[in-house]
């Protein structure tokens, strides 16, 4: 089927297309170079901002540690319930929405992509079976690698290259996409109840350091050529002071080869920019690691905004989230996996009058507004943990209007407006910056070439929204420009016109995404290797992997690798 | 005034939520009889299931005569206003509620008063479980408000109370008043087991026969009389105790000394 | 004669999957590495009493009947039905449930599993206080102390302590195999002479007073290093024979035992000298050791969640987990019943936000065990029509709720004749979940593992998650035809 847009406000950042007014076709589910008018169905953009499809890189929506979440948050459930339309599915929010309603929210905001950042290989399987059931969307997720056995051994032995290989196996029977790192060699440690505290602590029993596994397995990523780098969450993440753990850790990869391509992706970056010696004297560390970004191109990071709202957090760093029990006395769930990962869980309101909460809020956006390259940026909140995806358009609305950001900031905690460094920055995201912190950026960072632009060849995913540039500037009506980016005008996504000024027309299964990764040599599934699976693992070597009925949509994306 | 009254006895829960003086306030009869409700999973109108009647022009108060065990969700959210209902009344009768007046003729289920913000709920009969405490996973207990039942009330009442009155004229069900901080709880016959079990402030007092003690309750002294709300006390004396130790709470209980000689041994440690 | 590896046990919560079968003949002949309820389990496909064709209940009387004529007459029930309720799903695959909650949305229905009449309340006091808890494999490396309260897995998890915890070889903690098994060998012997006094062999001596409680005082091995295993029950079970040290707590007092413990942890004085028949200077020597250990568990049973005030007793425990762990690494895990009942909650979760007592009769999910479980339904009488799988409340729901269920129209999906089946009107013979269907299961610390098909169904049947599928098509017809009509 053709699909013709016509005379729409092209935002292609990719393509270097700021604002032009052209037409956009469609042949099938890809972008093209033009089809015939008479025989194409036209949408009529005229006056409208046209976006390729949003990608989120980094978003919690399926797996053991989401669904735990949905699972003790009856009454996060109970204020937010979808009703089932002839369409479309019934379901509950808010903060973790079931598998249905994540699809759809997502989609009527425009996004047609999302990587879902945190799976334990152990329950990979879950998450796929999450995935399938989550529609509207492409995903992907990546298995959380950094303080497995088997590469905190071979790291520690410096056989980096059996390192390579166990991680080019365990992502392809995990049906993963990237290397995610979670406080590394804190949630081994966590397994006795102990962390570590800066990136040169030794983790217990492995005689291995933070360091060495960060550079070990960004060496790796390299070796393996993954699309995108090794995904990081920092150590020390979300204590007063952390900052400088931070620079520390950019600082440690700085000297992996590069090519002048990012070596790291640091996520969530807000909750890893803090600086003070405790929560009384907790102030913004986010001057020092922007300096710091805007000096090195290794590094691309996203915001993890904070929300003031009731949500849910929710991540594998299991002793973090023991603190914020310990802060909060709320309920506590902790789920540590065998050789692999640990996770936790807590509710969490972050409030506007809490000095703590409302500096962190600061942070965020003085981080995104204060690195001058949009490329390095990616506007997240780290969905449930910092607020839910769906206050996206907020969020961009405080990074466009410095209006609407004083006008949040007036309504914070005094301690916290005096600390906070946003009345100085009068920075804007324009549409077109914004087209790269949403989508553009973000697919380049993951490597996703057919998406985040809509030049020939692309995947036919397009965001329409109901926003004139010429006639609204968003940095004034940044409420109108909030209410357009809610409900988008059109979300078509593989050429299908999936919503219609923010209602669902139809339901479509999207694709997961996952790296078929060739290795020059096999790894080989000695006795040997059989005889360790039985001894770190519970369950046995056939049944670990995902095999290819669990993912009802399979688009494995071929690389071949130097090992 | 309206006055409702059910047809017959439902088998299917009924979900009816527009019965709120809130909701009918302003309301022609027709526009009162046309609300939504649910009847098992179909949906109807309230004028289905009930003789609407008004009377009077512009009161806000709701009659309901007639037996309403299944209908679920009255009152839901009121902040003004009165209901009566002569007869026996359902589920999450005003949970939620801010304010108004609510005066139940016969017997309540579970979850009546659940998260209540305000205002008064007389039940003349008994009160099922939940009385008063929050919906599951909720750590939002009654946060002000007044609940008299002058029946007997089952388990779990008061869960998560941070302030407000419950005054239970019969017998209370076991874990009455469960990690409640605040408010007052007075049961003026017996008390079930686990009663105030990990509560960490507030006030339990029991006029009557409390059977088992939570081990975590240390005895601080005895008192003659406890203020119950200004101008009522409750006469003593009582046994005063102190917990949950295992909360490392400062919560009181206060157990009539005459009706409780089996906690005598309690006095040693005065 | 073909032999498969590595194929996963459809019995227990423990899921097994190393076992090793024999077939013969396309016939499960021969099983190692189970336990007794396994091997029953994979035999139990050949036998003579399985159902073949569908039933349909006329005139009284459950008579043959087809496929297309049974799932027609339950699309009809339940589309006309005005509350129906769907229960059961504990012992199918993923696939059948994700079908299972479409089909219930789809009718308006009350979607509930068995964990309503067993680990239900330990999901409840969850959502209150949350849970520490981890992956068995977590256990087999690193615990030191083990605490099975209110469960025996040594009859229900036969595997259990073998796969998972005390006699297992972990990482950083040994197998303490050695030193049980001369208490098991103890325990046999005993029972032995026992059934030899019974048939008069051996000449009866009267037993010997059990030891009170006040005088099972905590040995010395529980300040020792390695691995220790406690058992609290109201009786002394087999698994309790086997530990270190039994504690045995008076019926329905496990909740002020536990929250004296809390007190305990937190270094509190007590006013009282016992606490459910249990000195507290014991209590204190027993906090001491869950403090000093490394990594410490409780593994809780229906002792603790179907006993007096219920959910409650889990809230408490789980509290103690979260004061241990201000002092030490402490995690606490519920020992699931149906092999896959984990699953059933897991996928419920993701589809609707709530892992049972699901009401789809609004039109979306919503929860209130108390108010939506299947037998809080039941028990007022509310529903009036009924579909069970994979299931069999008739012989494990209260009477007042059976009554209720019989009454109404009940189609009943399972491999094999049961009690519920013997009284439904529209039966459905299904595949056995993985033996002769693959699927996926959850097993009872979350770990998804795959089903597998080791022979063929009998011929012409068909699978829980294909007859769910035909129903909800059918039902789609209905409903799509009455609206057209209106």
């Amino acid at each position: 089927m053709n699909l013709l847009i016509k005379n729409g406000f092209v935002y292609d950042p990719i393509n270097e297309i700021n604002g032009e007014i052209m037409d956009i076709a469609i042949r099938n589910d890809k972008i093209v170079e033009s089809v015939p008018e008479r025989t194409s169905k036209i949408i009529d953009a005229s006056g409208l901002t046209v976006f390729p499809g949003g990608v989120d890189i980094h978003t919690h929506i399926a797996g053991g540690e989401v669904n735990t979440g949905r699972l003790v948050r009856p009454e996060d459930h109970e204020k937010d319930f979808v009703r089932k339309t002839a369409i479309t599915r019934s379901g509950v929010g808010y903060s973790i929405p079931s598998t249905f309603t994540t699809g759809y929210r997502y989609s009527r905001m425009g996004y047609t992509t999302v990587m879902n950042p945190s799976m334990a290989c152990l329950e990979a399987k879950h998450t796929h079976e999450e995935l399938n059931d989550i529609p509207m969307l492409d995903k992907a997720t990546y298995p959380l690698l950094g303080d497995w056995w088997l590469v905190l051994e071979n790291i520690a032995k410096g056989d980096l290259e059996a390192c390579a290989r166990y991680v080019a196996w365990m992502l392809e029977i995990t049906k993963g996409y990237a290397i995610k790192i979670v406080n590394p060699g804190g949630l081994e440690s966590w397994g006795f109840g102990r962390n570590v505290h800066s990136i040169d602590d030794q983790v217990p029993n492995f005689g291995i350091t933070p360091r060495e596994i960060m550079c070990g397995l960004a060496k790796v990523n390299k070796m393996l050529n993954l699309p995108h780098t090794i995904h990081l969450h920092t150590n020390n993440l979300g204590i007063p002071g952390n900052y400088a753990t931070t620079l520390e850790t950019m600082k440690c990869l700085e000297s992996i080869p590069s090519d002048g391509k990012p070596v790291v992706h640091i996520t969530h970056l807000q909750f890893s920019s803090f600086a003070g010696e405790d929560w009384g004297s907790f102030r913004s560390g986010a001057g020092e690691i922007a300096k710091y970004i805007n000096n090195h191109d290794h590094v691309t990071f996203d915001m993890g905004q904070i929300v003031f709202t009731d949500t849910t957090t929710m991540t594998a760093d299991g002793p973090f989230e023991y603190t914020l029990y310990q802060l909060s006395g709320h309920k506590w769930v902790n789920t540590d996996i065998e050789t692999e990962t640990s996770g936790g869980i807590i509710p969490f309101h972050y409030k506007r009058k809490n000095p703590v909460n409302a500096i962190q809020w600061s942070i965020g956006l003085e981080l995104a507004l204060m690195t001058k390259n949009p490329w390095k940026v990616f506007m997240t909140t780290d969905h449930p943990n910092a607020g839910p995806f769906t206050a996206y358009p907020k969020i961009l609305a405080w990074l466009a209007s410095k209006k609407a950001r004083m006008a949040t900031f007036k309504r914070l905690h005094k301690k916290a407006q005096k600390k906070s460094l946003l009345p100085s920055i009068d920075r804007e995201l324009s549409l077109y910056d914004i087209a790269i912190v949403t989508r553009s950026g973000q697919a380049k960072a993951l490597d996703l070439k057919e998406k985040g632009h809509l030049g020939v060849g692309a995947d036919a995913d397009v965001a329409i929204f109901n926003l004139n540039p010429e006639e609204v500037d968003i940095a004034n009506k940044y409420k109108t420009f909030r209410r357009a980016f809610s409900n988008a005008a059109y979300t078509i996504k593989a050429g299908k016109v999936l919503v219609k000024d923010g209602e669902i027309l139809q339901q479509s299964d999207g694709k997961t995404i996952w790296l078929d990764l060739q290795t020059s040599k096999e790894i080989e599934i000695s006795e040997e290797i059989k005889r360790k699976f039985r001894e770190y693992w519970t369950v046995e070597y056939e049944n670990y992997p995902v095999s290819d009925h669990y993912i009802k949509h399979s688009s494995p994306l071929t690389i071949k690798a130097d090992v | 005034m309206i006055v409702l009254t059910p047809f017959k006895k439902s088998q299917y829960p009924i979900i009816a939520q527009c019965i709120n003086p809130d909701v009918f306030q302003e309301k022609s009869k027709e526009e009162i009889g046309n609300l939504p409700v649910w009847i098992g999973n179909k949906k109807r109108r309230l004028v289905d299931l009930f003789k609407v009647e008004k009377n009077s022009a512009n009161s806000t108060s709701i009659t309901i005569n007639g037996d309403v065990t299944q209908v679920r969700r009255i009152g839901w959210g009121m902040t003004q206003g009165e209901i009566v209902v002569n007869g026996n009344v359902g589920m999450h009768l005003g949970k939620k509620m801010s304010g108004g007046k609510i005066v139940v003729n016969g017997n309540a289920e579970g979850w009546a008063g659940s998260e209540m913000k305000g205002g008064l709920i007389e039940i003349k009969g008994d009160a099922g479980d939940y009385l008063g405490s929050p919906y599951r996973g909720s750590t939002v207990g009654m946060r002000k408000g007044k609940i008299v039942v002058d029946g007997n009330v089952g388990s779990d009442a008061a869960v998560f109370m941070k302030s407000g009155t419950i005054r239970i004229r019969g017998n209370a069900g076991p874990f009455i008043g469960f990690r409640m901080t605040g408010g007052v709880i007075h049961i003026e016959k017996n008390a079930g087991t686990r009663l105030g079990a990990c509560m960490i402030g507030g006030k339990i007092v029991v006029s009557g026969r409390l059977e088992n003690i939570m081990p975590t309750f240390a005895i601080e002294r005895l008192k003659g009389k406890v203020k119950i709300e200004p101008g009522d006390k409750a006469v003593g004396p009582f046994y005063v105790f102190l917990g949950d130790l295992a909360e490392n709470g400062r919560g009181k209980l206060f157990v009539s000394k005459e009706k409780n000689p089996q906690l005598s041994q309690y006095e040693r440690f005065l | 004669m073909s032999k498969i590896d590595a194929v996963t046990c459809p019995v227990c919560g423990c899921l097994c999957d190393d076992i090793e079968l024999t077939i013969a003949d396309g016939v499960v002949a021969q099983v190692k590495n189970g336990c007794a309820m396994c091997e029953a389990k994979f035999f139990s496909h050949n036998n003579d009493h399985r159902l073949k064709t569908p039933l349909i209940r006329k005139d009284g009387k459950l008579v043959p009947s087809t496929y297309d004529k049974a799932i027609r007459k339950s699309a009809e029930i339940l589309a006309k039905a005005n509350y129906p309720i769907l229960y059961g799903w504990s012992s199918t695959d993923c696939e059948a449930q994700r079908v299972g909650v479409e089909l219930a949305e789809e009718v308006g229905g009350v979607l509930d599993n068995t964990a309503v009449v067993c680990h239900g309340p330990s999901i409840l006091s969850v959502q209150e206080v949350g849970i520490p808890t981890c992956t068995l494999g977590q256990i087999r490396h690193r615990a030191d102390l083990l605490i099975y309260w209110g469960c025996n897995p040594w009859s229900a998890h036969p595997r259990h302590l073998e796969r998972y915890t005390a006699f297992t070889e972990g990482r950083f903690k040994g197998s303490e195999w050695k030193s049980y098994i001369n208490k098991v060998k103890a325990a046999a012997g005993r029972k032995k002479l026992r059934s030899l006094e019974r048939i008069g062999v051996l000449k009866h001596k009267p037993e010997q007073v059990a030891p009170t409680v006040s005088d099972n005082k905590p040995p010395a091995i529980l300040n020792k290093k390695g691995r220790k295993l406690i058992v609290v029950d109201v009786r002394k079970s087999m698994t309790a024979e086997m530990a270190d040290y039994f504690l045995q707590v008076k019926p329905g007092k496990d909740y002020e035992l536990i929250q004296a413990m809390r007190a305990l942890v937190r270094d509190q004085e007590l006013d009282v000298e016992e606490v459910a028949g249990v000195p507290v200077e014991y209590l204190q020597q027993l906090v001491d050791a869950m403090i000093s250990c490394q990594f410490g568990i409780i593994f809780f049973g229906m002792g603790l969640t179907q006993s007096p005030s219920k959910f409650r007793n889990i809230d408490v425990a789980i509290s103690l987990i979260r004061d241990l762990n201000m002092r030490t690494k402490f995690a606490i895990m519920p020992m699931r019943g149906h092999f896959n009942v984990t699953g059933a909650n897991t996928v419920f979760t993701w589809q609707s936000g709530y892992p049972y007592a699901v009401d789809f009769s609004l039109g979306y999910p919503r929860y209130n065990p108390g108010e939506t479980t299947v037998v809080d339904v039941l028990l007022r009488q509310e529903s009036d029509a009924g579909l069970v799988i994979a299931s069999d409340p008739a012989s494990n729901f209260p009477r007042k709720a059976v009554e209720h269920l019989v009454k109404k129209p009940l189609i009943v999906i399972d491999p094999h004749m049961n009690a519920t089946s013997l009284v439904g009107d529209v039966v459905l013979p299904s595949e056995i979940v993985g033996i002769e269907k693959e699927g996926t299961a959850y097993r009872m610390d979350h770990v998804p593992l795959p089903l597998k098909k080791v022979v063929d169904p009998p011929k012409g049947l068909l699978s829980d998650e294909e007859i769910l599928r035909r129903i909800l098509k059918e039902v789609r017809k209905i409903k799509s035809k009455k609206l057209e009509a209106a």
